[in-house]
């Protein structure tokens, strides 16, 4: 067999020890070297050592005995294989730490016991057997363990919907209900079925050991907005609204399903919202001169954002263990567009780096391909700074979701015609954006925040760095 | 040689006439006993007593034409005029098999169907559950989002629509079946349509009352899913494989009573569409029939991760179906000490306990036969033995109806071994060829003996036994797939080099098989096949690596070197 695991044993000097005692000692390859070395003076009379069941892999938690190779009376040398032992994963040969005498075998060939359980004993010398032996009967009661049986409900726990039954009825689960309740160590006794007939589903199982199991649903398709993320999303949502009559149920498409879950994902993030007017006559003006040139307004602010974030790394910096920021080598700002009732945000690559021209272009493209469904991953899912624009809408302000994966995403309203007043008490009439940020709050603060949207203002109000 | 004559003979001459002279056709035979014949074939003679001399001595026997026993095409009744040649009672998998050999061989062929025309297989086995399970694999594969992710794929969550998936198999079936149905036709094989009941010796009725007579008659009716008594099929919640194939509902909770080929393939198909599954398998182990170390594997792979749970060593002793707001009940009798153990309530249960044999109302008592547990005996030449354990002449009885191997592609090739006998040539299936195959997520397939078998028959006939393995981890395709788990096994005589069985469980182990089964046929000792080639990379490597794994002793020199003149 492939790898041989090696056999813990555990000293238990049986004259002054007293066996409860022994097994209560922890078991552990590193242990046994020590008490190896302790094993040579020949001080040491008596020794019985009780062969535990290994830990073959991560996950095992019992494991099977496919067969003794030795037999009760054999003389065993170190390194030899004793006993192979049925994993989750594997048979395995097991062989022993030490010489000695095989006195007992507690779990018989075809029989399971939980790691670190007894399954035979060994003794050192002839004189020690039958002591070995009177250890083995005593151990050999608990522990061993089979087929899980189902265990009985106690009565007042069957409360059962759909099909009463005379009490005292057993606690029947699904397959799958009752591997989980063995993975997770619940009771499934303790368990009330909320299934057809009053049965355990795995859902129950999963509440009675405190997991909320987020339904692995896929996502990120050819023209999924966001990373691949796992969501609450699925059949979680409330099953007990009242149902009109007539209403049709359509079923999300890849894109909607994607969304859905990047905005349950997105719940678990502390976020914050700050707002700030921006005077954009000099962009107008600018926009007006470049427009020819093929520029489009989605370019004018992202490049302004891309340089304002130049200034503030931490606006494109990510939380993604709630414990670092994870400083972003490059700026790309994703743009959230509307598409086909869906949601997908291409994604303008080192927006910082190219120029106002390149990047016009390179939007161009980007929404093509989103149109013909053709965008690749990496471009709509490798935004570090998201930008959201409804101005052309007429809409003045409004509030951004942060989507997973990224520090602060900027929500752009329309730029109106505002009266305002300056410094001096002038009133005059200035074009004013409001722009609103929504950031992670465990990696971006207020006055940053604040600042950068300084930086940004500042930027749009003397827009001719952007064309450089 | 011999075919060619016989073909151009009957194609020239239309008239239908018994063909006693048939043997003036030939050169005349040596005078040699039967059994020599029979190596001389190239074939093997009873499925378990391998011939201790090597058949490939008798090589050289080839140059002589082939010796036909006269006595076979005038056995038993006088000489007289025949509607056919050759009759088959039922047109399943092997009636089909034998027709189509039978018109090869330029027999008048005429092929009785009572029910639809493809039998078990086409209908309601074999086929349709591929269907299913080409569903279910795809499906596996959508939804292992860390396979997907080994190879940088993403793809929204899978989902699929029952009816959709049902339609496929019913169209597969229809399909099959209108090429088989086509494919007789075009041969000029004639379809009787109507229930076939023998008479007597050579006459058979079908239908109301049409008789008709054939100088050789091959029974071949088939099987229908066995349901243990007790067991109250009502074909919604308790089902066959007949009903379970339509697919009309999957149930969020299935029963399988049955751990071989059908209940396993189920298994596959449910749990993929999102059934949990609860086997229940009479014997102390699950997959009985398979190699040990294969079935424990494959439980593994196939059960254990899977939402499947077990119950071992016990009979499903009553079940009834679902009914007045009640879900199905199983009963589980333990198997060894007969007392009631545990009760089970599930949303469906499938009978895969086994098939039996249909051979009621086949008029079998008109001609002095009797069943046993159904099954029509036969001897090793598919020849109908009767109630006195005499040969019924002109008599054969192929596949699942005479239970010695139930296997689709089996009765197929009992059929051709029937043909082969009936046009002059004698001919004995090596059953220990036939390779079989189930068709789960990954496959498992098997030819000849299993471990504990041929160490049983090593003790009982004196030689040694050897066993070599390789793992699909150690191959290229494998692990380009993504699809390492999987275990080659080789078991083989050391000291002359003959296969004595394959057991593969891994990608494609279905289609693998064959290179092995077809060396176990021909009698291809493993020195010669350590130098086959296989091209790189494909999975077949792991056969060539089982081939160049295997010790055979050196000194022992292949007879198949040096051909002796004999």
């Amino acid at each position: 067999m492939a790898s041989l695991a090696k056999l813990p044993l555990i000293n238990s000097k049986s004259s002054t020890i007293s066996f409860s005692s022994s097994t209560s000692l922890q078991w552990r390859p590193s242990t046994a070297l020590p008490l190896k070395s302790r094993r040579k003076p020949s001080k040491v009379s008596a020794k019985i050592r009780e062969i535990f069941m290994p830990a073959l892999s991560s996950t095992m938690t019992e494991g099977k005995i496919v067969s003794w190779s030795k037999s009760e009376g054999d003389l065993l040398r170190r390194g030899e294989s004793v006993v192979v032992v049925e994993s989750d994963k594997a048979d395995m040969d097991v062989e022993t730490f030490y010489d000695g005498i095989l006195a007992a075998i507690v779990v018989p060939e075809g029989e399971s016991a939980p790691v670190g359980a007894p399954i035979g004993i060994l003794a050192e010398s002839e004189e020690e057997l039958s002591e070995a032996k009177a250890k083995a009967s005593q151990s050999s009661k608990p522990e061993t363990k089979t087929e899980p049986a189902p265990s009985v409900i106690p009565e007042e726990v069957v409360v059962d919907r759909s099909a009463p039954v005379d009490g005292g009825r057993k606690g029947i689960a699904t397959p799958y209900a009752k591997k989980l309740a063995k993975q997770h160590k619940v009771e499934l006794g303790s368990i009330t079925g909320t299934g057809p007939f009053g049965r355990i589903t795995p859902e129950d199982v999963e509440k009675a050991a405190g997991i909320v199991k987020p339904k692995s649903v896929e996502v990120a398709p050819a023209a999924a907005p966001m990373p691949a993320v796992k969501a609450n999303g699925g059949g979680g949502g409330g099953g007990n609204f009242a149902e009109i009559e007539g209403s049709s149920v359509v079923p999300f498409t890849a894109m909607q399903a994607a969304v859905a879950n990047n905005m349950m994902e997105s719940l678990s993030v502390p976020t914050f919202r700050v707002g700030y007017p921006v005077l954009t006559d000099a962009l107008d003006a600018l926009y007006d001169k470049v427009k020819k040139k093929g520029v489009t307004m989605t370019a004018l602010l992202a490049k302004a954002t891309a340089m304002a974030l130049v200034q503030h790394p931490v606006l494109n910096s990510t939380c993604k263990d709630g414990k670092s920021f994870t400083y972003n080598s490059s700026i790309n700002i994703a743009v959230a567009v509307a598409i086909n009732g869906g949601l997908i945000t291409p994604v303008l690559q080192d927006a910082d780096k190219l120029d106002l021209y390149l990047l016009s272009k390179k939007w161009k493209e980007l929404v093509e391909k989103a149109r013909a469904k053709q965008l690749q991953p990496q471009e709509y899912n490798s935004g570090t700074f998201t930008l959201s624009n409804l101005g052309m809408f007429g809409v003045d302000r409004f509030d951004a979701i942060l989507p997973p994966g990224q520090g602060a995403i900027m929500a752009v309203g329309a730029s109106k015609p505002t009266v305002v007043a300056d410094a001096d008490g002038f009133f005059s009439v200035k074009n004013e954006m409001l722009v609103n940020v929504t950031a992670d709050h465990r990696i971006i603060y207020g006055a940053e925040l604040a600042a950068f949207l300084q930086t940004f203002s500042d930027i749009i109000q003397n827009p001719d760095n952007l064309t450089m | 040689m011999q075919s060619s004559l016989s073909l151009s003979l009957s194609s020239s001459s239309s008239s239908i006439t018994p063909k006693p002279n048939h043997t003036f056709d030939f050169s005349p035979c040596l005078t040699k006993p039967l059994n020599l014949n029979l190596r001389f074939c190239g074939l093997r003679r009873e499925a378990l007593s391998l011939s201790t001399t090597h058949p490939r001595v008798k090589l050289p026997c080839r140059r002589f034409p082939s010796c036909i026993s006269a006595a076979l095409s005038t056995n038993g009744s006088s000489p007289k005029t025949f509607d056919y040649d050759l009759l088959v009672i039922g047109a399943g998998v092997g009636g089909h098999g034998a027709a189509l050999h039978a018109v090869e061989k330029g027999l008048k062929t005429a092929i009785i169907e009572g029910d639809v025309m493809g039998g078990t297989c086409v209908n309601r086995g074999c086929v349709p559950s591929k269907a299913l399970l080409a569903v279910s694999g795809r499906m596996r594969e959508l939804q292992n989002e860390q396979h997907l992710k080994s190879f940088g794929i993403q793809v929204g969550a899978a989902n699929y629509d029952r009816q959709g998936v049902a339609d496929h198999a019913n169209n597969l079936a229809s399909k099959i079946r209108g090429n088989l149905t086509n494919s007789l036709k075009a041969l000029g094989v004639d379809i009787l349509t109507g229930f076939g009941t023998i008479l007597g010796p050579q006459k058979v009725q079908f239908g109301k009352d049409n008789i008709v007579t054939a100088k050789d008659i091959i029974i071949a009716t088939g099987s229908v899913p066995f349901v243990p008594k007790g067991i109250e099929v009502d074909g919604k919640t308790v089902i066959t494989s007949d009903h379970a194939l339509k697919l009309e509902t999957v149930p969020d909770w299935i029963a399988i009573v049955g751990s071989g080929y059908i209940g396993l393939e189920f298994s596959d198909v449910y749990t993929a569409l999102g059934s949990e599954v609860t086997f229940i398998e009479a014997l102390d182990q699950l997959m009985p029939g398979f190699d040990p170390e294969i079935s424990k594997l494959a439980q593994r792979v196939l059960i254990n991760p899977r939402k499947i749970d077990y119950h071992t060593g016990v009979f499903a002793t009553k079940i009834t179906p679902a009914r007045d707001g009640k879900p199905v009940t199983i009963e589980l009798t333990d198997a060894k000490t007969k007392k009631p153990k545990d009760t089970l309530e599930v949303d469906t249960a499938l009978i895969a306990t086994g098939r039996a044999p249909y051979t009621q109302g086949l008029g079998l008592e008109n001609i002095n036969v009797v069943t046993q547990r159904g099954f029509v005996p036969v001897d090793e030449r598919m020849r109908v033995v009767d109630a006195n354990g005499k040969l019924v002449p002109n008599l054969y009885c192929i596949g699942d109806a005479n239970g010695k191997m139930m296997l689709a592609h089996a009765a197929s090739a009992q059929g051709i071994s029937v043909v082969e006998q009936v046009s002059g040539k004698d001919h004995i299936l090596n059953h220990l060829s036939i390779p079989a195959a189930c068709f789960t997520h990954p496959e498992i397939s098997m030819v000849g003996l299993t471990e504990p078998q041929a160490r049983e028959k090593a003790e009982k006939e004196g030689f040694e036994v050897s066993v070599a393995k390789t793992s699909f981890k150690a191959n290229s395709k494998a692990l380009a797939e993504n699809e390492a788990e999987g275990l080659a096994k080789l078991i083989y005589r050391p000291d002359n080099g003959e296969i004595l069985g394959v057991h593969i469980f891994g990608l494609h182990a279905a289609d693998l098989i064959h290179e092995a089964s077809n060396a176990i046929a021909m009698g291809t000792s493993l020195q010669d096949l350590k130098f086959t080639v296989h091209a790189h990379p494909t999975l077949s490597e792991v056969i060539d690596e089982l081939y160049k794994a295997a010790k055979v002793n050196a000194h022992v020199s292949s007879p198949v070197k040096e051909p002796v003149a004999v």
